[in-house]
């Protein structure tokens, strides 16, 4: 079961609880500097994890209409919802749409791959997020070049990141 | 899973060259690998990893999922409608597991 509350998550003598956890964070602590272990030792910065899926091109800011909740009170579902202004002609539109959560334990959320069929460049699904990070969409043109968007994502209750 | 519950949310007819929204929710726990079930044991990875959807002789989308997908997976996107016929949604599950679904769309 992947469910937040079930026994799959509690995995007492691993690392703090989740109520540790909670007590940590009121008491001021930063949450990302406690020992978690289910974060890999290295996390692969964010810049990295971008370069990888755009064979290392910078991508351009803007351009992308990327709507998910600033504020996550569940961690195990959130919608996301990405929509780029597109022709979507064979000669120009959008080949495919990359999402990044930077501290997920596969940062690598998911891919759509679209097609002048589609239309319109627009998709949305419903993703987990770990614990509060930066969530990136980078879209691939297919005249070149990429778009990228990203958001400041506040998760309170995270899905289970043991184990990823 | 033996039985596999998809279910596809589309207009059943359009006009030759709308565009058409189509919405699919799955059933599929996306076991992301490595969590411990109530009896102890380690869970293996076990998630829908591709749909592809294919339309009129062509693949018109096709979404690449990895652990960051979530339980009951939802998806939506959109096609142009070129002519009365099948969409054909096909999933992948890790282990090899292939399942199907189609969707009639009527073109006017």
């Amino acid at each position: 079961m992947s469910s937040p509350i079930s026994p799959a998550c509690a995995h007492r003598d691993a690392g703090p609880s989740r109520r540790d956890l909670l007590a940590a964070g009121s008491a001021g602590l930063a949450l990302a500097a406690l020992p978690y272990p289910a974060f890999p030792a290295t996390q692969t910065p964010l810049a990295e994890l971008i370069a990888r899926v755009t064979d290392g091109a910078v991508p351009t800011r803007g351009g992308i209409e990327f709507e998910i909740p600033r504020l996550v009170e569940n961690g195990n579902s959130v919608d996301v919802a990405i929509r780029i202004e597109s022709p979507m002609t064979a000669q120009d539109h959008v080949r495919w749409i990359h999402l990044i959560a930077e501290k997920n334990p596969f940062p690598d959320m998911a891919r759509f791959q679209l097609s002048p069929h589609s239309g319109r460049a627009q998709v949305s699904a419903t993703f987990r997020l770990a614990t509060s990070q930066k969530v990136v969409v980078i879209a691939a043109l297919s005249r070149g070049g990429y778009l990228m968007s990203d958001a400041d994502i506040v998760v309170t209750l995270s899905a289970c990141i043991e184990g990823g | 899973m033996a039985n596999f519950n998809a279910r596809i949310t589309m207009p059943a007819e359009a006009k030759a060259g709308d565009i058409v929204e189509i919405r699919v929710l799955v059933r599929h726990p996306m076991d992301r690998g490595g969590q411990v079930d109530a009896e102890g044991r380690i869970v293996p990875r076990k998630i829908l990893n591709r749909l592809t959807v294919a339309y009129a002789g062509d693949q018109v989308f096709r979404f690449d999922m990895h652990t960051g997908v979530a339980a009951n997976p939802f998806v939506s996107f959109t096609t142009r409608a070129v002519a009365t016929g099948d969409l054909v949604f096909e999933w992948r599950e890790d282990g090899g597991a292939v399942f199907t679904r189609t969707a009639r769309l009527v073109v006017t």
